[in-house]
C-alpha cells in the first residue's frame, strides 16, 4: 500500500506534544515523524527522541587540525626559511603558543560552522515540505501513514486541535 | 488626625507603586503573537523616510570622497601625505585600528557571555551589538591596509611558500595581530550569521520579488526541523564559549604590538587586560548609541527596545568602568612611581604639554563622569543620556589611543627628536571609516531582522508570572 504525509498544523506546544503522543499510540514510529517550529523546542517537551548532531565532534576535530596546523606553522616552517630574532631560538615556545592558540580556535570555529551545513544538509534550495505559519510561532507536525489510513490520523488529528490537517507537499521555498 | 492617618496613608501607597512593577514593562513578561513580531520588525525594515535617504546620501558621499578618494590619492603620491614621520611612525590609522577592534569587542561581549550565562535582557539587540563587531572590524582591517602603505604586498604577511625567501617571523606581535584579527574577523562574522538564518527564513517567507531571492539564498532552505534546530543550537553554544577567548586574545595582541617594546608609557604588565577592558568599555558605549538611534529611528523597535534594556547596559557599562580605572591607575600609578627619566618626562608632557587637553578630557569622559551618572537608574533608563555618556567615552578612548600611539612615540628617550604628530590626509581617512561604519548600518538595518525574533520569542516562552500568595511573580524555565 503507497504511503502518504500528512501535515497538521498546531498552534501551540501543548497540542502539538499531544498529537505526537497519540501517532505514538496508533504505531507511527518516531523515524516517520518530523516536527518543525519556529523557535528551538527541546525534544522532551515534544516527547521525541534527543536529535544526533555531529557538529560537536567537527568541532573538535577541526580544533584537532587547528592545532597541529598551528604547530607546523611555528615549529616547522621556520626551518625552511631560517630567521634570527634577538638571540632567541628559531623555533621559541612562547610565541609559538599564541600563533598554536589562534589556529586552534581557527579551525574549529571553521568546522563548527561547517558542521552546521553538512549535518543541515545547506545549502537546500530544492522543493521541501514546508509551510510558512511555521516562522508565525506555529508548530507544523509531518507524518508518514498509509493512504489508507489517512482519514483516520486526520481525525485523530483535529479531535487533538490541530488547525489543520492536509496532505504535506514539497514546494519552493 | 485624620490630616496624618491620610498622609500616612498616602505614604504608604506612595510607597506601594514605587515598588510595585508592572511585568508588562518588561519585554519577557509583555510577549506579542509570533506574526505579529515577524509583522514589525519586517515593518522597520521596510520603513524609510527622505530622512533616511538624506543622511545616507550624505555618507555615501563621505565615502566616496574621504575614504575611496583619499585612499587612492595616498596610495597614488605616498604616505608623505600623511602626517606619519620620525619619530611617530605610528600615527592615526593605527589609532583607528586600536579603536575600531576596540568597537568590535562589545558585540561579543554582549552576544557570547550574556549567552554564556544566560542573561535574558540580551535577547532584543545581540544583532545589534554582533553587527557592530563585523563592521567594526571591517573598518580595522581598512585601516591597517592604509597604514601598510602598498597595500598591494599585504600578501607578503601570508605564510605562502615563495621563492623570495620571505617567510613571515611567528616571533613578532605583528604577525600574531595578522592570526588573532583574522581568527576575529571570521569567528565574529560566522556567529552572526547562524543565529540569523532562522530570522532570513522568516524573512523570506514574508518577502516578494528581489528580496525573496536574497532571502531564499541566504536561508539556506532552513526550515525549523529538529536536527535543524539541533545542529544550530549546538553550534551556537560552541561559538558562544569560542569566541570569548578569541576575543581576548585579540585586544590583549593588540596591546602587546606596544608592550612587547621597552618605551616609556608602553612597556607594561598589565597592557593586555587594560587594552581588553578598554575595548569593553568604548564597545558598550557604542552599543549604547546604536541602541539609542534604533529606537528612535526605526518602527516598532520601542516595543524591543525598552528602558530595562539601557538600564541593564547602563550597570554593565559602570561595571566596566569600575574595573577599566582599576587597570588604567594600576598602570598609572606604577609608571609614577617608577623613577624613569624618560617616563616622567612623558607624564609630565601629559599632565601639562599641549596635548594635556586631550588626557583631560580622556580622564574626565572615561573615569570620572560615568561612574558619578551611572549609578543612578534615572539615568540608565535614559536612552539619550546613556547614548550620550556613551558617546563621551567613545571620544575619551579614542583620545586614549592616541595618547597611546603617536604622543607616547613622539615623547621617546631621545628629546631632540621630539615634535608634535600633525595627522594630514589621516583626518579624512578617519571621517572615511566613521562614514562606512555607519553607511553599512543604515543599509543592512533595511536588509536584515536587526531583532532576533525567534530569540525573542524563545525568551518570552520561557518567562511566565507564577502565582505565589496575593502577588504575581516572575518565573523563568529551562527550555534546554
Amino acid at each position: 500500500m503507497s504511503e502518504a504525509t500528512l501535515l497538521a498544523v498546531f498552534e501551540d506546544l501543548d497540542p502539538a506534544a499531544n498529537a505526537i503522543e497519540k501517532l505514538h499510540e496508533l504505531g507511527v514510529g518516531d523515524e516517520n515523524i518530523n516536527v518543525i517550529s519556529g523557535v528551538p523546542v527541546a525534544h522532551k517537551i515534544l516527547g521525541r527522541p534527543h536529535p544526533w548532531t555531529n557538529v560537536s565532534k567537527l568541532s573538535m576535530g577541526g580544533a584537532a587540525a587547528g592545532f597541529l596546523f598551528g604547530i607546523f606553522l611555528n615549529f616547522g616552517t621556520p626551518n625552511l626559511y631560517d630567521i634570527h630574532v634577538g638571540g632567541q631560538f628559531i623555533t621559541p615556545i612562547p610565541p609559538g603558543a599564541i600563533v598554536t592558540f589562534e589556529m586552534t580556535m581557527l579551525f574549529a570555529l571553521l568546522a563548527t560552522f561547517l558542521g552546521v551545513f553538512l549535518d543541515s544538509y545547506f545549502p537546500n534550495y530544492r522543493p521541501l515540505e514546508y509551510v510558512d505559519e511555521v516562522s508565525d510561532g506555529k508548530i507544523a507536525v509531518f507524518f508518514r501513514v498509509s493512504e489508507g489510513d489517512a482519514k483516520k490520523f486526520t481525525d485523530a488529528m483535529n479531535t487533538l486541535g490541530a488547525e489543520s490537517v492536509k496532505p504535506a507537499e514539497a514546494r519552493q521555498l | 488626625m485624620t490630616a496624618t492617618s491620610k498622609y500616612l496613608s498616602g505614604a504608604h501607597e506612595a510607597h506601594d507603586s514605587h515598588h510595585e512593577e508592572d511585568p508588562k514593562q518588561y519585554l519577557m513578561y509583555d510577549p506579542k503573537p509570533r506574526g505579529e513580531m515577524n509583522a514589525m520588525v519586517m515593518e522597520s525594515m521596510h520603513t524609510t523616510s527622505w530622512k533616511f535617504w538624506v543622511v545616507l546620501g550624505v555618507l555615501a558621499f563621505l565615502v566616496v570622497t574621504c575614504f575611496f578618494f583619499a585612499w587612492g590619492y595616498m596610495i597614488d603620491e605616498g604616505l608623505y601625505v600623511g602626517g606619519v614621520m620620525r619619530p611617530a611612525y605610528w600615527g592615526v590609522f593605527l589609532v583607528n585600528t586600536v579603536f575600531w577592534i576596540g568597537i568590535s569587542h562589545a558585540g561579543t561581549f554582549i552576544s557570547a557571555i550574556l549567552r554564556v550565562f544566560k542573561a535574558e535582557f540580551r535577547r532584543p539587540f545581540t544583532r545589534a551589538a554582533e553587527l557592530m563587531t563585523t563592521f567594526g572590524l571591517i573598518q580595522a582591517g581598512a585601516s591597517i591596509f592604509m597604514h601598510m602603505g602598498r597595500v598591494w604586498l599585504s600578501y607578503w604577511m601570508f605564510p605562502i611558500p615563495n621563492a623570495r625567501q620571505l617567510w613571515p617571523n611567528f616571533h613578532s606581535p605583528l604577525m600574531w595581530d595578522l592570526l588573532a584579527i583574522s581568527t576575529y574577523v571570521l569567528g565574529s562574522t560566522m556567529y552572526l550569521f547562524l543565529p540569523l538564518i532562522p530570522d532570513l527564513a522568516m524573512a523570506r517567507d514574508r518577502s516578494t520579488g528581489w528580496r525573496k531571492t536574497f532571502y531564499k539564498i541566504l536561508a539556506l532552505g532552513f526550515r525549523g526541523t529538529e536536527g535543524e534546530w539541533r545542529h544550530l543550537t549546538v553550534a551556537m553554544n560552541f561559538f558562544a564559549f569560542a569566541i570569548i577567548p578569541v576575543m581576548f586574545s585579540v585586544h590583549t595582541i593588540v596591546s602587546w604590538d606596544f608592550a612587547m617594546a621597552m618605551r616609556p608609557g608602553w612597556s607594561s604588565s598589565v597592557f593586555g587586560p587594560y587594552f581588553v577592558l578598554g575595548a569593553l568599555h568604548s564597545g558598550m558605549g557604542a552599543v549604547a548609541m546604536v541602541l539609542f538611534v534604533m529606537r528612535a529611528t526605526m518602527k516598532h523597535m520601542d516595543y524591543f527596545i525598552r528602558k530595562e534594556h539601557f538600564d541593564a547596559l547602563g550597570k554593565l557599562m559602570l561595571m566596566v568602568t569600575f574595573a577599566y580605572t582599576y587597570f588604567f591607575f594600576n598602570d598609572y600609578i606604577v609608571q609614577w612611581y617608577g623613577g624613569d627619566k624618560a617616563t616622567d618626562n612623558l607624564l609630565h608632557w601629559l599632565e601639562e604639554g599641549p596635548m594635556a587637553w586631550m588626557f583631560i578630557q580622556f580622564v574626565f569622559f572615561n573615569i570620572v563622569i560615568p561612574p558619578l551618572l551611572l549609578w543612578s537608574k534615572k539615568v540608565r533608563e535614559t536612552p539619550w543620556l546613556l547614548a550620550l555618556i556613551g558617546l563621551m567615552i567613545n571620544v575619551g578612548m579614542y583620545w586614549e589611543r592616541y595618547l597611546i600611539i603617536p604622543v607616547m612615540l613622539t615623547i621617546n628617550r631621545m628629546p631632540f627628536t621630539w615634535k608634535l604628530f600633525q595627522p594630514r590626509i589621516e583626518v579624512f581617512l578617519t571621517i572615511g571609516t566613521f562614514s562606512m561604519f555607519l553607511l553599512f548600518y543604515m543599509i543592512v538595518s533595511r536588509l536584515i531582522p536587526l531583532i532576533p525574533v525567534w530569540e525573542v520569542q524563545e525568551g518570552q516562552m520561557t518567562h511566565s508570572l507564577r502565582k505565589v500568595g496575593k502577588a504575581k511573580l516572575p518565573t523563568i524555565s529551562e527550555f534546554e
